[in-house]
């Protein structure tokens, strides 16, 4: 699923390692999601949703 | 990129170090009873799937790492790959015992079977792993 998170994560100038720290994932799962490989579950979604302050759907987007 | 590990890995590491002691331990402590006091009846019994024990607590351990690791990433990544041992395992077995039937194979030591998974597991993890690349 296509997604943000290295938009957002770049504007905060944030690595990916301070994102890991901050959603409290490895920095693989990081990794992983930023390349749209794959999906978080919905608590990840929420968490990095309410960590952007943005709705889920801002962040990650379903269409092919 | 070797990754810090998460503390389910450290309390999975902590449990597998001795686990494996414990295994080479009891099997070297077995195999030189069974030959060389050569028991007879339970106690045979006991002493020969003794061995097993801390095999079968490695699996348990294996079982409590995929429980309480809190990344789903890594959890993910972990059950694909033993569901690649898994078939792997099934898919040589399977075969073996085919061939085995047609006399064109020897019969193989049953507790060779979860070294085999474990290793078709653990090549599977980076290839599981460079999907998400």
């Amino acid at each position: 699923m296509k997604n943000r998170l290295k938009v957002l994560r770049a504007e905060r100038d944030w690595s990916q390692a301070d994102l890991a720290d901050r959603l409290e994932v490895s920095r693989q799962t990081v990794n992983a999601l930023e390349t749209g490989k794959y999906d978080p579950s919905l608590p990840l979604a929420f968490k990095i949703a309410r960590l952007f302050d943005q709705s889920i759907e801002t962040i990650f987007q379903d269409e092919a | 990129m070797r990754q810090p590990m998460t503390p389910p890995m450290r309390r999975y590491l902590a449990r597998f170090v001795p686990a494996m002691l414990a295994y080479v331990g009891v099997l070297v402590g077995s195999l030189w009873v069974i030959r060389h006091l050569a028991p007879t009846g339970p106690l045979l019994w006991a002493l020969a799937v003794a061995p097993a024990v801390p095999v079968i607590a490695v699996i348990a351990i294996m079982g409590l790492y995929l429980m309480e690791e809190t990344d789903e990433f890594l959890r993910s990544v972990l059950a694909q790959s033993m569901l690649w041992g898994i078939g792997v395992t099934l898919t040589v077995t399977t075969a073996w015992g085919f061939l085995e039937n047609a006399d064109l194979l020897p019969h193989p030591p049953l507790y060779l079977i979860f070294p085999l998974f474990c290793a078709s597991m653990g090549l599977a993890q980076p290839l599981v792993r460079w999907r998400y690349q």
